[in-house]
Parts: structure tokens; C-alpha cells; sequence
């Protein structure tokens, strides 16, 4: 910030074209997002009408019946990206502490780049490889449990674990990378091992970046929805009759992406009422990855002045 | 040649690449012509090859998608999304209701028939037809092991067209009468042709219900249905045209108005003697097949 009115006035050029710019598309994004909600807000009025909290806390949807209840797809989208994350992230940083401790800086670039590339596959994609390899070996390796199908929890939080592992590994390396080398060389210097230097040294002052790595990959699992819809059975009212219980884990369910990436919306085109619900579907995932990603974005910021400070 | 216009104007960089990007623009503009299918995953089969062989024939440009079935290629059509849409299902009154402003026509191009398909281990197991109350009862979830229809000791795994789909309206339709009147379910779902044959083929136990052209034999097997005298009907080619098999379905490509310009090149190619051929070679029947009959 220029700081006082007088400032700009001196250097008017310079100030305009790049802040006017800035602050125009800024707030250009700002109102796309706000407008966005406010459609979806509008769009769903008929639905908090017809439901209102029971949207929240209903466990039934049957659209015919007019029952718009979504905790059985909440509990669907939690579950299953726990598992995700659960998977993904002694895996991710595991590597993440190979790329950035023990790996010589020559090999880490292209190592990290090849990891990268494996976030830019198209979902659909995993989502067929789910089809063709995933489901079947979760049947198999369920069997002793009995499960109805390949289509499971389970199945659908393997696939999100191996798609959100990119966005672990390459978050929590940068976290290790953020932390001084001089510190490093400074413990090894004190006679530390190179273990002892990257559980006292590096882990500790990282920590924070590999929470917002997680949180960041939280919020793509919790997004994601052509590849879970493959491979989850898209059954619906699964909630479970107890909820610590791993039963349901080996069973079909359905996420609230895997309910929106459906035929379901083609139906409810028209349907005011259904419509809204959909619409209402829609609000809550954007309001939950918007959360999480904020929540992200917010420790990594952190994490930044933290090491500034430090 | 439009690309060739481009390159050959011999400006400075600048105004080169504006002149690129309006060439880009222009074309993008062009391709307003590109004639745009979607719908149904049966319907999908001899219009994806039909429209393989006018792009190399004709050169016409031609994109064949299937979002979200028969209700996807309604919707698709209505919104104005694509030119033709491709349905196995007739045109109920709610598909007019949500477009006023759509004048759909419905094209006849075959006829396909809905089997319920089990698994190998069920059709080893010996269960080779089905009545409509079984039916009805596995759905319910009142029947939940083959055993109790001749088969072998296994939990049945309902793979459910997902509601709004061709097929699942034709099943709801034969079971209940009217697909409204089908019960509410919570059962798995499944959307394309594809994804239910690779399911039903991957899961031991599995029944669903899919396009018969579909039941290759091998993998998935097409039941029989036992109709009102307990007599199992195949769905044979023989007993679809002749409606002896109840869960027929005609196959139709929807136009807004009458098939104009390039949607009409494309339905007068389907409707001529390849294209009826194309609907043959995919196991439906064909309009002359059905006459024969």
C-alpha cells in the first residue's frame, strides 16, 4: 500500500495501470463468487422452503416422494475422504521426506515433476481405471467380509488416496524445501545423523505446511466427483446404523459429487422443487471445499509468516 | 484455408497475432456448423458409426457424446445444446412441459428390447427366466437370494439403471405400469451400457436390467420373461417385433422442428439402407425387420 492519498498523487502512472488492473480483477472474481452464491442461494429458495434445516439432518432422499435429506451423502463424503486422506498422507509425506531430505537436488526436480503430472490426469480417467482394476481387486480383497459388490467406501476412498497423493507429496515437499538449509547443515555440523536432523530440524518448523498440505488435498477429495462416481455404487439413504461402525465401509454409498455428477440433475431439470434440492447439493459442496480450502490457504499464510518471523 | 489466409498476411508480430486471434475467433465462429449429438448409450451405437462414416464420406463435422442418457439428450436438445438428440424412450408429456418452446419429432429409427442380464454364476446356477412378480420382489427387496428362485445360494446384487435412463424407464414401465408408479428403492446404480455389462459381468450374484443387444452370451446373460401363462419369452429378434417380449422400446433420434440441414443429411443416412444396417450390426431390430414381423 502507497499509504497516503498524497503518495498517489505524485505517482499517478505508475499506481493506475498495474493496481487499477489488479484491484479491477480482483474484485471482477469477487463478484463472480458472490453472484455465484447468490444464484445458488435464489435457485435453492424453494427447497429451505419445502425442507428447511431438515435438509440438513434428513437421512432420506427420495426425489418422488419429495424427501430431500442429505446426511446419508455427508456421511458418504466424510468416510471417504478420511480414507483418502488416511492413505495418502503417511504415503505423501513419506515421499515428500525422500524428495526433500535424501534425494540429491539434481534428482528432485524431475522426481517432484513426474509426481506432478500424476495430478494432472483427467479424473475420468482414474475413474475408468477404477472400473477396470480398483474394484475388482477391493472384491477380491474383501471377500472374508462378504461385500454385495466391488462398488464400496472403501474402493472409492483407494481411488481419491492415489489422487490426492500428488497434491500431498509435492505440498509437504515444499514445506520441507521452505525450511533454511543452513539449519540443516548447522545440525549436521553439531554431529546430528541425517535422521535425527529431519525429525528435530526439518519436521518441527514444517509441520504447519504439511497440515495445510493435508487440508489442501482434503478439499480436492471432497471435490472430486467423476472418479468416486465410478466406483461407489451410487446407492442411496446408506446412512449407517451405527456410526463407528467399519460394516458400512464395505458397502455402496454415495457422495454429494457422485449424486450431482449423476443423471439425477437431467431429471430435476424443470422441477422447481428438485431442482432446488440439487441446486442446494451444489451450495453445500461449494461451501464445504470452500471451507477447507480456505482453512488450507489460511495455515500455509501462516506457516509463511511464521518462518518470516522466525 | 482460413488458416492458410492467416498465416500468408505478412504484418508485424503484433498485429499478426491480433489477426491470429480473430482467424481463431472466426473459426471458433465456423464451427457453429458443427452438427452436435447426445443421449442415450443404445441409441449411441450405430449413430457413433454412422457418424464415422459421413465424417469420412461427407467430411461433415459431427460430435456424438452420451451425457446422462435418453433425459440427457432431451435436456441437451431443449436447452438448444445439440441439434439431435438421441433417445430410447418416447417423449413423455413432463419432456414437453419443461420446453414449451421445443417442438421435438421424434424419428423412429429401430427397435431394441430390455433384458434383465445376470451373471454367469447365476445363469449357471440355473436361473434362466423370471416373472414379473419376482421381478418386482427383488426389486422391493422382498427377494434377496437366488436360491429362492432355482438358483445357487447367493446374495442378489440389483445393479439399478440409474431413473431417467431409457431402460429404466422401459423396466419401470413393464414391472409397475407407469414409471411413476415404480416404489422408491435405494438400490446400487449404474448409468451407461457399458458400466452395467462390466458390473453385472465383475459381480457374482448381479442382475440388471440392460439393452439385450448388450447380453453378449459370454459374459452377461439375458433372462427370459414368463409372461401371464408362465411361459418363458426370449428376447429373441422374433419375439421383439412380434411384442411377444414385453420390455421392447422403440429407438428414436429427437430433432427441434423437422430434421433440417445437417441433422437432416444425418437421420436421412440412418433411416437409408447403411444406416439401417449400422442399426442391424449392433442387435436391434430395423424399421423393415420390424415390418417383416
Amino acid at each position: 500500500m502507497t499509504g497516503s492519498g498524497k503518495n498517489r498523487h505524485e505517482i499517478p502512472a505508475a499506481w493506475s495501470w498495474t493496481q487499477a488492473s489488479s484491484w479491477g480483477f480482483t474484485g471482477l472474481a469477487g463478484v463472480a463468487l458472490g453472484s455465484m452464491v447468490l444464484l445458488f442461494l435464489w435457485q435453492s429458495l424453494p427447497l429451505w422452503q419445502h425442507a428447511g434445516f431438515g435438509f440438513f439432518t434428513g437421512e432420506r432422499w427420495f426425489y418422488r416422494q419429495r424427501e430431500f435429506g442429505i446426511l446419508s451423502m455427508l456421511y458418504g463424503t466424510v468416510v471417504v475422504s478420511l480414507i483418502a486422506l488416511l492413505l495418502a498422507a503417511p504415503v505423501g509425506i513419506g515421499a515428500a521426506l525422500f524428495t526433500a531430505e535424501i534425494l540429491p537436488t539434481r534428482w528432485r526436480t524431475p522426481v517432484k515433476i513426474v509426481i506432478e503430472l500424476l495430478a494432472g490426469i483427467p479424473s475420468v480417467i482414474y475413474g475408468l481405471l477404477g472400473i477396470l482394476f480398483l474394484r475388482e481387486w477391493v472384491y477380491r480383497a474383501l471377500e472374508p467380509f462378504d461385500p454385495l459388490s466391488g462398488d464400496t467406501l472403501i474402493t472409492a476412498g483407494l481411488l481419491l488416496a492415489i489422487m490426492v497423493l500428488p497434491t500431498v507429496m509435492t505440498l509437504a515437499d515444499d514445506a520441507l524445501k521452505s525450511v533454511p538449509a543452513a539449519q540443516r547443515r548447522a545440525a549436521r555440523g553439531l554431529g546430528l545423523t541425517r535422521a535425527e536432523t529431519t525429525f528435530t530440524v526439518s519436521l518441527p518448523q514444517a509441520w504447519r505446511g504439511m497440515i495445510a498440505a493435508l487440508l489442501l488435498a482434503l478439499g480436492r477429495a471432497l471435490g472430486e466427483g467423476i472418479a468416486v462416481f465410478f466406483v461407489i455404487g451410487r446407492q442411496d439413504n446408506q446412512w449407517p446404523a451405527h456410526l463407528l461402525s467399519l460394516r458400512p465401509l464395505t458397502e455402496a454409498g454415495q457422495t454429494l459429487t457422485s449424486k450431482l455428477v449423476g443423471a439425477e440433475i437431467n431429471l430435476a431439470y424443470g422441477d422447481p422443487l428438485h431442482w432446488a434440492a440439487m441446486v442446494g447439493l451444489g451450495l453445500m459442496l461449494m461451501m464445504l471445499v470452500g471451507g477447507i480450502t480456505w482453512l488450507g490457504a489460511r495455515w500455509m499464510r501462516r506457516k509463511e509468516h511464521h518462518a518470516q518471523g522466525a | 484455408m482460413r488458416i492458410l489466409a492467416c498465416v500468408s498476411t505478412n504484418f508485424t508480430e503484433k498485429r499478426t497475432f491480433v489477426l491470429a486471434v480473430v482467424c481463431l475467433l472466426v473459426q471458433g465462429l465456423a464451427s457453429a456448423a458443427t452438427l452436435k449429438i447426445n443421449g442415450s448409450t443404445t441409441v449411441n451405437l450405430p449413430v457413433a458409426e454412422a457418424a464415422e462414416i459421413l465424417r469420412a464420406e461427407r467430411s461433415m463435422v459431427i460430435q456424438v457424446d452420451t451425457q446422462g442418457g435418453s433425459a440427457g439428450g432431451i435436456a441437451a436438445l431443449g436447452d438448444g445444446l445439440v441439434q439431435i438428440g438421441m433417445s430410447s424412450k418416447h417423449l413423455d408429456e413432463t419432456a414437453r412441459t419443461k420446453y414449451p418452446n421445443v417442438d421435438f419429432q421424434e424419428t423412429r429409427i429401430g427397435e431394441d428390447a430390455v433384458a434383465m442380464v445376470v451373471s454367469k454364476d447365476v445363469w449357471d446356477g440355473g436361473v434362466r427366466a423370471l416373472s414379473k412378480d419376482q421381478v418386482r420382489g427383488i426389486y422391493e427387496g422382498r427377494i434377496t437370494n437366488w436360491q429362492s428362485l432355482g438358483g445357487p445360494d447367493r446374495r442378489i446384487v440389483f445393479f439399478n439403471k440409474e431413473p431417467g435412463r431409457g431402460t429404466w424407464e422401459v423396466f419401470a414401465h413393464w414391472a409397475y405400469g407407469d414409471s411413476k408408479k415404480a416404489p422408491p428403492v435405494s438400490l446400487l446404480e449404474v448409468g451407461g451400457n457399458e458400466e452395467a455389462r462390466n458390473k453385472v459381468a465383475s459381480t457374482r450374484g448381479a442382475l440388471s436390467q440392460l439393452s439385450a443387444s448388450w447380453a453378449d452370451g459370454q459374459t452377461v446373460f439375458a433372462l427370459a420373461l414368463k409372461n401371464g401363462e408362465g411361459q418363458p419369452i426370449a428376447p429373441t429378434a422374433e419375439n421383439i417385433a412380434s411384442h411377444r417380449y414385453p420390455m421392447s422400446r422403440p429407438l428414436f433420434l429427437l430433432t427441434n422442428g423437422p430434421p433440417a440441414d445437417e441433422a437432416k443429411v444425418f437421420i436421412n443416412f440412418i433411416l437409408g439402407e447403411r444406416g439401417q444396417g449400422l442399426v442391424r450390426k449392433h442387435g436391434y431390430l430395423s424399421l423393415d425387420q420390424l415390418k417383416a414381423w
